[in-house]
């Protein structure tokens, strides 16, 4: 048997306390898995729904029938972001744990809030760029047919001079057209995606399986939309005690309030954004994902593998 | 005498599987070291508590009691990872990347960075003969190659210590010949290896000390020549020996009345070599 030449006299190195590197590499790992699995394939289907629901003469006038395509298209981004937050993330976790990749990880000097934030940072890239996309094609759709209306409507004019009634249509369609609002309105989808997948990852580091997992954050969605109604009923039906106070409060926090991205549905429609609603998003997203986050560490920190 | 690399002291895990009082001791107060520089092998039959050990030492688990430490660091301490490479049962790598992307991301993680990561993957993939493999998918890599990735990947910071869980589980007899190989010459460039395995035979050929795990303890431990050996048998290979020569030997042990034969006979290659000859001469013959 051979003999060792010289053991190896490499002094144990430091390791930072955190390392956004760390987790950047652990993002950009999970943005490239989420890539080659094909993900954004779906951006096909929605430039093929955007192209039907833009070329179904399904309105009756130009105003409503641009009014249609953006809540259509706006919805549908809405839908993706949430949707892919809460599949992705599922199984993202429990498919490295299943394939021991996350043996390999960990077993490196990788903190686990770093693996955590890697993860979640990984889906939130694929979110973003994906409704950049989609918000830019959406963007030059409804300009394209805003064009082609507003020139329907000045060739329709008999006179060479625009018309008093040609002018409120071409305004009317104008107001339901394409306006940078709508950049507000992404935004907001994006914000409710990333909380979405903060709540994900916390049920995925104890959850026994990626179908529970899904289901559970769905549920938590679908609750936290109805997060006032469930208060108001909470407190009418029961006594305005401690104990009903202390569970409104826990309830309040453990169930994101969904609603405070909904005004992005006004921004589509045509609504004024306040810029306090947007400060208020912003600031609840960041402190939910902080809470969130938080407690995915709690229950991963110690977790046995 | 130099820090160990490994050392387990009293170590004990109990898993509650239920939450009920229904405890599995995993590992039940071990104690081994592991010298710095030295091939060392813990065997024993599935569910004997090694791989709980294993984990324990690479800070996957926590201990019920005792403590285990890397270098003198205690395993939970992240300091201790950056002494480590660790190499999983039948590893699986995420299969959308290649092979040279799987180093880059696990030197990444461990801060490597720039040409010296760049030097470090061009002669891991050299060691572990991959180069023609580097760009890749790890989907189409065969079992051997992905461990023999798997090892690259473990050496990727140069750390100090090796640990191998079953490195050959499901490698054909070539390519458990390539990692037997890579073993030897980590040992010689002075790893620390800590091996767990159950192919006795693989253990024998590359442990300098073995310990024997059952049902959580200890059962024996020492150096494969302690550990072997049978005191009261002497063995003696001849070669070109003579009927007379043979002969006169029989006569000899003949004369001793405490001495009697116990096997004779021509020795035996294993059948493992022999694959490996016809393998290697299939080779020859085909790049002839």
């Amino acid at each position: 048997m051979s003999e060792p030449n010289t053991t190896l006299q490499s002094p144990a190195r430091e390791v930072p306390l955190f390392s956004m590197s760390r987790v950047w590499t652990l993002a950009i790992s999970t943005l490239t898995q989420l890539v080659r699995m094909k993900t954004f394939y779906f951006l096909f289907a929605f430039a093929v729904l955007l192209l039907a629901v833009g070329n179904f003469n399904f309105a009756s006038s130009p105003a409503q029938a641009l009014s249609t395509v953006k809540k259509v298209s706006f919805g549908a981004m809405d839908l993706f972001a949430w949707l892919f937050a809460i599949v992705a993330t599922a199984l993202l976790i429990p498919r490295d744990i299943e394939d021991r990749t996350l043996y390999t990880i960990l077993s490196k000097p990788v903190r686990r809030i770093e693996y955590l934030l890697g993860k979640l940072f990984g889906v939130l890239i694929v979110i973003a760029i994906s409704l950049s996309v989609m918000f830019v094609v959406c963007a030059g759709m409804i300009q394209w047919k805003e064009m082609g209306y507003i020139a329907d409507e000045i060739g329709d004019s008999t006179s060479e001079q625009i018309t008093e009634d040609t002018r409120q249509a071409i305004l009317l369609i104008q107001k339901n057209g394409f306006h940078p609002e709508l950049a507000i309105a992404t935004l907001a989808s994006f914000m409710k995606a990333a909380v979405v997948a903060s709540v994900t990852i916390l049920l995925s580091t104890f959850a026994s399986s990626s179908l529970f997992t899904i289901i559970v954050s769905v549920l938590v969605f679908l609750v936290g939309h109805a997060h006032t109604m469930a208060t108001n009923f909470w407190l009418a039906e029961t006594d305005n005690s401690i104990v009903t106070q202390m569970l409104l409060k826990l309830f309040k926090i453990v169930i994101p309030n969904f609603q405070i991205f909904s005004f992005s549905e006004g921004i589509v429609q045509g609504a004024t954004v306040v810029p306090a609603a947007i400060w208020q998003m912003g600031g609840l997203t960041g402190a939910y994902l902080i809470v969130f986050m938080l407690l995915s560490l709690l229950t991963f920190v110690d977790k046995e593998f | 005498m130099s820090e160990p690399a490994v050392e387990v002291k009293n170590l004990t895990k109990i898993f509650s599987p239920d939450l009920s009082k229904n405890h599995v001791i995993a590992v039940d107060n071990l104690s081994f070291e592991v010298a710095a520089g030295e091939v060392y092998g813990l065997i024993g039959p599935n569910g004997s508590g090694k791989s709980t050990t294993m984990k324990v030492v690479l800070g996957l688990m926590a201990a019920s009691k005792g403590s285990a430490k890397v270098f003198g660091l205690d395993s939970g301490d992240i300091r201790a990872r950056n002494e480590i490479g660790f190499l999983p049962e039948n590893p699986y790598f995420y299969k959308h990347l290649s092979g040279e992307e799987t180093l880059k991301f696990y030197g990444k993680l461990c801060g490597i960075k720039g040409s010296e990561l760049k030097d470090r993957i061009a002669e891991l993939l050299k060691l572990v003969d991959l180069e023609g493999a580097a760009k890749r998918r790890l989907g189409g890599y065969s079992k051997g190659m992905l461990q023999r990735i798997g090892l690259a990947q473990t050496l990727i910071q140069n750390p100090r210590l090796v640990i191998l869980d079953e490195p050959t589980a499901g490698v054909d007899p070539v390519g458990s010949r390539q990692i037997r190989d890579l073993i030897l010459k980590l040992k010689e460039d002075g790893y620390t290896v800590f091996l767990c395995s159950h192919l006795l035979e693989q253990v024998q050929e590359v442990c300098d000390r073995v310990g024997i795990i059952f049902r959580g303890r200890m059962r024996r431990e020492g150096t494969l020549d302690e550990l072997i050996q049978i005191e009261s048998q002497t063995a003696m290979t001849l070669e070109n020996a003579s009927p007379e020569l043979i002969g006169k030997i029989h006569e000899l042990i003949a004369s001793d009345a405490a001495a009697k034969v116990i096997e004779e006979g021509h020795p035996r290659t294993t059948l493992e070599r022999l694959f490996i000859q016809i393998a290697d001469q299939n080779k020859k013959e085909e790049s002839a």
